[in-house]
């Protein structure tokens, strides 16, 4: 039985530590909307969801009742004017829920907006930030925008002239702050 | 010390009481400091993580037990806010500052007689009214000697004589500037074109290695140059380019083992006698457990919010106080303002930026539209603020930036991102508040901290002065980016609370309506002084640091000299 209830908590490799698969497959789908692979790797490759798992077992547990709320009504918003679980949806249909969620249109949830603004950032924060937090695997945020990440410093300012290092994390940096 | 009599006890060791403890501990004065944080290591607070220290703030050990709230008007009940400052850690927020070093300028205080007395505001065709207007006890010239001081001990970065709205000095600045960045140089040019004044921004972070030379204080540590890593603000600075107290005043005030330094002990109450003189203050030590510390002269310097609350807690055993210490004139949380900050935002298609590069500090500016600088007739409001670049910051930081035809999400959210997040800067204004009574701090009814002392609560609205200022400045950054060559340019008007507090316990002459004078020091009880940017009477287009560390100084110098107050 423990075991199993181990394994079922397995999702893309990892063990999610807050969020069911169910909700980690779902969180997956809107991530995929809210900052899409396009040519480049988008918010699912970065690994957001994995942020917003480590996010809710960590700093902000209280937030997991707010996910699953949140999710519940989108998914009935998106079986009432689609027909069929948000994840089933094509691209244009999931982001007119979405954009349902945004403008606060959907009925069970009040203040939908806010939700909304909550996966929004969480989303990014999951591709922009900090590998170490869960995300931004392989940090393919920051390669997506051209920023360097934790460098020690520059040689120089780059004026009008593109930085051509790789990026770089704090644990990856030969030196680590306090040191000099 | 503990059951002896200090000479001075001093309430919170950031910039200024850092200063505060390196002065008064050299003049031979015996103290003991509290301070509510940690004392850290580098390691531990320059991770320059954006998560930690952009993203969840309210999680960063030295927030999260002390929010206030805030709120526009006195019928709401009010919202917690978690914000740096103050970072409650040994040196305060400036660990966590841009180094936006910048003396106020001489007319910043002398507003009520250059502007109001003088009808210039009629010219300007502005209704004061609900605005409470003053005039500074003390003046630029009285500060200069102690700007100097600031800026020779903490290593300041910048070009004298370059802007003609300064106030006179007397010595240049230490360091040459720092390097020219993308932002500073597009908008230099553009500001130069449009006959404005540029010159480069005073910063506290080091271009060359630095240790103060003699006649100031050679003790100091040797500080490492800036390497330009951009992680600066709102971060811990890795190689302490950045100045902060916790690496040049700290450890020189150890040294002379004058100093007791209480970490993690927060004070919670100032003790008075019946004569209506400060005796010490009660303070929970690292366990808990409230204690007690006597001293011949307590010194607050825990920045606004904690100097308001700690007043109104201090109500003594008698009628005396009963308004709380120091307040008879009944102005203690009154008149509290702060910058209302705004950034107009420009993208660039022929320019790449690299706007993640260097220190936050490192900005030209221009004064054109600061203070008193240009004429206001007919403008419906005076006084201004300082314009310069600004604009720095890792993806988390710029995230939220959207141009306002561009959905914030999907596609083209992410096709804008990853095209601009190179080629972009912000133009940043500080427009400056008038003080009114009616924006103030007081003690929140029901909420409390985990010590179990009331909130400090906010109540705040900018006014018609303030939202006249905002527009007219919008416009300014707005000419400037377009100048520059910006492809597309928007303005974000301030938000509804002010950054950068000030004021609550106002500075002046008369004790019916001020709470300290000219040194700090408390109209009813003399032993007591009040040290940070809640002294200031009126406020500027500058931000307040370089300004309080001379208050520091001098107050520091009064006290050292009144010998027959420590026999
Ligand atoms: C992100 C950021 C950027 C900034 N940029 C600039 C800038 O560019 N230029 C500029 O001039 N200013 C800037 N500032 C503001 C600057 O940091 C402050 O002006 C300055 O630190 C205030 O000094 P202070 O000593 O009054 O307060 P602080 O430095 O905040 O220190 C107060 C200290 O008191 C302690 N304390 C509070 N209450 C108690 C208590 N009850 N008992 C014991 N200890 C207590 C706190 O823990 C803290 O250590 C910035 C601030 C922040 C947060
Ligand atoms: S840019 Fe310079 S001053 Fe700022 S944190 Fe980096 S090294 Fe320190």
């Amino acid at each position: 039985m423990k075991m199993k209830s181990q394994s079922s908590r397995q999702y893309r490799g990892e063990r999610l530590q807050a969020l069911t698969v169910r909700q980690a497959r779902f969180i997956d789908a809107i991530a995929g909307r809210i900052l899409p692979a396009t040519d480049a790797p988008g918010a699912v490759e970065a690994g957001a969801v994995f942020y917003i798992d480590r996010a809710l077992a960590g700093p902000y547990p209280h937030l997991l009742s707010r996910y699953t709320r949140g999710l519940r009504a989108l998914d009935k918003h998106a079986k009432r004017q689609f027909g069929a679980s948000f994840e089933k949806l094509g691209d244009e249909q999931q982001d007119s829920a979405l954009g349902d969620l945004e403008s606060g249109k959907i009925a069970e949830l009040p203040n939908g907006e806010a939700f909304f603004e909550l996966l929004r950032t969480h989303v990014l924060e999951g591709v922009f930030g900090e590998p170490s937090y869960g995300g931004n695997k392989d940090m393919i945020g920051w390669k997506l925008v051209g920023f360097p990440g934790q460098q020690w410093g520059y040689p120089e300012t780059y004026i009008n002239k593109a930085v051509d290092l790789p990026p770089i994390t704090w644990e990856g940096l030969p030196k680590k702050p306090g040191q000099s | 010390m503990n059951g002896s009599i200090a000479d001075v006890c001093i309430v919170g060791v950031g910039a200024v009481g850092g200063i505060l403890a390196k002065q008064l501990t050299s003049a031979g004065l015996k103290v003991v400091a509290f301070e509510r944080g940690p004392a850290l290591k580098t390691a531990e607070y320059a991770q320059r993580d954006s998560i930690s220290y952009i993203a969840r703030p309210d999680q960063l050990e030295g927030v999260r037990h002390e929010p206030r709230i805030f709120r526009t008007s006195t019928t709401q009940p009010g919202n917690l806010r978690y914000g740096t400052s103050p970072f409650n850690v040994l040196g305060g927020s400036m660990l966590l500052w841009t180094g936006q070093a910048s003396r106020f300028m001489p007319g910043d205080f002398k507003v009520y007689s250059n502007e109001v007395a003088s009808g210039l505001a009629d010219r300007a065709g502005v209704d004061l009214r609900g605005y409470d207007v003053v005039d500074w006890p003390i003046g630029y010239d009285d500060l200069e000697p102690y700007y100097e001081r600031f800026e020779w001990e903490f290593g300041v970065a910048g070009v004298a004589g370059m802007n003609p709205f300064a106030g006179p000095r007397r010595k240049p600045y230490p360091l040459p500037p720092l390097k020219m960045t993308a932002r500073m140089q597009l908008f230099g040019d553009a500001a130069k074109r449009l006959g404005y004044h540029p010159f480069i921004g005073p910063a506290a972070v080091t271009s060359e290695p630095y240790r103060p030379p003699a006649p100031y204080d050679t003790r100091i540590p040797e500080r490492p140059a800036c390497v330009y890593c951009g992680h600066c603000n709102h971060y811990g600075c890795h190689v302490n380019a950045k100045a902060s107290t916790l690496h040049t005043a700290i450890p020189v005030a150890l040294q002379t083992g004058n100093l007791e330094l209480r970490t993690n002990c927060k004070v919670a109450n100032i003790t008075t006698d019946d004569k209506g003189m400060a005796t010490g203050v009660k303070y929970f030590d690292p366990n808990g457990v409230l204690q007690e510390q006597r001293a011949r002269v307590v010194i607050l310097s825990a920045f606004v919010f904690e100097h308001v609350r700690l007043l109104l807690l201090s109500k003594g055993n008698g009628k005396r106080f009963k308004k709380g210490l120091a307040n008879s004139s009944g102005l203690v949380g009154k008149c509290f303002f702060g910058h209302g900050d705004m950034r107009v935002y420009g993208l660039f298609d022929n320019f790449i930026i690299n706007g993640f590069i260097g220190s936050g500090a490192a900005a030209m500016r221009i004064d054109d539209f600061n203070g008193n600088n240009f004429d206001h007739t007919g403008l419906g409001f005076i006084r201004g603020g300082t314009v310069g670049c600004s604009g720095d910051g890792a993806p988390v930081s710029r995230m939220d930036i959207v141009p306002p035809d561009v959905r914030s999400w999907g596609k083209e959210y992410k096709e804008y991102f990853m095209r601009y997040y190179t080629r972009t800067f912000d133009i940043h204004m500080a427009p400056e508040t008038l003080p009114r009574r009616d924006n103030c701090v007081d003690l929140d009814p029901r909420r409390r901290d985990r010590w179990g002392l009331p909130l400090p609560r906010v109540t705040f609205a900018f006014h018609a002065n303030e939202k006249r200022m905002h527009l007219f400045l919008a416009d300014i950054g707005e000419r400037i980016f377009r100048e520059a060559g910006a492809s597309k340019v928007w303005t974000e008007l301030p938000r509804p609370s002010p950054t950068r507090q000030c004021g609550g316990t106002r500075m002046g002459t008369d004790p019916n309506h001020s709470v300290v004078n000219g040194y700090c020091q408390s109209h009813d009880v003399p032993n007591l002084f009040i040290v940070g940017s809640s002294v200031f009477p009126t406020m500027s287009g500058y931000p307040a640091t370089a300004t309080i560390s001379a208050l520091a100084y001098r107050t520091a110098e009064y006290i050292e000299r009144q010998r027959d107050w420590f026999h």
